[in-house]
């Protein structure tokens, strides 16, 4: 799955299909550590694949300021735009 | 950047000892079944070796092979170093120990490394080094490599158990002070802000036990060791077609092709063993370097990175063929 992640619906197709979920299940709203498949695996998966669509690096001390996919998306826009 | 260039250095010979004993990551009762076979696809790990001797022991094996291919003796030893972070003991080194077993001779320098996955490149740094400095026409050493990472490992931690597995290797090096071409480059690099990537704590037993921060490791590999290799090969004045092979450590799967993936290499050029023997900290490049060894007769690039953070590559001409084996105990 290849999508450029700059649009809430690109980006939230991305999530529910790394995360092997329905995406009528989530929103930028969703807090992402109470997603049933939201494991070390799958984590680092999910970071791994947004690095390889949009060389954009998430670490473990982002994740642990940030608490919703609205503030994962924030986050691969800014980085995408240079901003951090 | 710290880049050194080293004449004269030559692998005359490599050993890697790997325990019979293996696990299933397909059977791993700690993941959930379903689980299973995604993370064998993701991490590229399919079975892990367990050593239940010390990684005294495996050294030890590994250096009497090492004499008996290469046809050194006791007494043709100057340089004796163990790279490795999981010794029984801490005091005296691993190095001394095994000198002391094997009865080197006492003109032998010996000394341990405290260092995981940047560790084999590392060791060969400081062998290159030393050896050129040596009284002597060619004088060698003896690189011992590796760890026993199950013996720090709790049992029901899902982000260790199914990566790190069992081995070491020892390398054979020789200085030939008539040979006044470059034989090896290397660039060492340290990002202290990353120790927290992987580290050991005490836990409720009072146990040593490692813990991995999988997300950092993925993100310093990927951020650093690129541009440790392209600085390498920039500072070498040769293009990233150059080298025969480029042999990684083996992280895990995710990793190793984010890195090449930013490489742009060729994925034949990069050999892998992350399934038959996961990730076997400092020992894990040799252990892939062998792999290929019957087919480079020039540049390989070597390149270690992970507890530290350390970052550590190297470019290392493999002129004439090197002997070795990969045996199992």
């Amino acid at each position: 799955m290849s999508l450029p992640l700059n649009e809430i619906e690109t980006f939230l197709d991305f999530t529910a299909y790394e995360l092997s979920i329905s995406k009528n299940s989530i929103s930028l709203e969703t807090r992402f550590r109470e997603i049933p498949s939201w494991s070390s695996l799958n984590a680092l998966i999910y970071i791994s694949r947004i690095n390889e669509i949009t060389n954009v690096l998430i670490t473990s001390g982002d994740l642990s300021e940030i608490d919703n996919l609205g503030d994962i998306y924030k986050l691969i826009k800014e980085r995408r735009n240079g901003d951090n | 950047m710290a880049i050194t260039k080293h004449c004269g250095i030559k692998i005359k010979g490599i050993v890697n000892v790997i325990p019979a004993l293996t696990e299933d990551n397909l059977l791993l009762p700690i993941i959930d079944e379903k689980e299973r076979q995604k993370l064998v696809e993701h991490t590229g790990i399919r079975y892990r070796r367990i050593s239940k001797l010390p990684v005294k022991y495996l050294f030890n094996k590994g250096i009497k092979e090492a004499m008996e291919l290469t046809g050194w003796s006791n007494d043709d030893i100057d340089i004796l170093i163990c790279v490795t972070q999981t010794t029984e003991l801490s005091i005296p080194s691993l190095a001394c120990q095994l000198h002391g077993e094997l009865d080197f001779n006492q003109q032998t320098i010996c000394y341990d490394i405290n260092s995981g996955c940047s560790g084999y490149v590392y060791g060969l740094q400081t062998i290159a080094s030393l050896l050129s400095t040596l009284n002597s026409k060619k004088p060698r050493a003896l690189l011992c490599c590796g760890d026993v990472s199950s013996h720090l490992l709790s049992p029901d931690d899902t982000s260790t158990q199914p990566i790190f597995s069992d081995a070491i290797s020892v390398t054979a090096i020789e200085f030939d002070s008539n040979d006044n071409s470059v034989t090896a480059r290397f660039n060492l690099e340290t990002i202290g802000k990353g120790q927290r990537a992987i580290y050991t704590e005490m836990n409720s037993l009072n146990k040593k036990i490692m813990r991995l921060n999988g997300i950092d490791v993925f993100a310093y590999s990927v951020k650093y060791v690129p541009q440790n290799i392209i600085s390498l090969i920039q500072s070498a004045e040769m293009h990233n077609e150059i080298p025969e092979a480029y042999v990684f450590h083996q992280a895990n799967k995710l990793i190793n092709d984010s890195i090449v993936r930013k490489l742009n290499l060729n994925i034949d050029k990069v050999p892998n063993t992350l399934n038959q023997f996961g990730n076997t900290a400092s020992a894990s490049i040799p252990i892939t370097l062998c792999t290929r060894l019957n087919e480079i007769n020039n540049w390989v690039l070597l390149s270690g990175f992970g507890v530290g953070f350390s970052v550590a590559s190297a470019l290392i001409k493999l002129s004439d063929f090197v002997p070795h084996k990969t045996i199992e105990i």
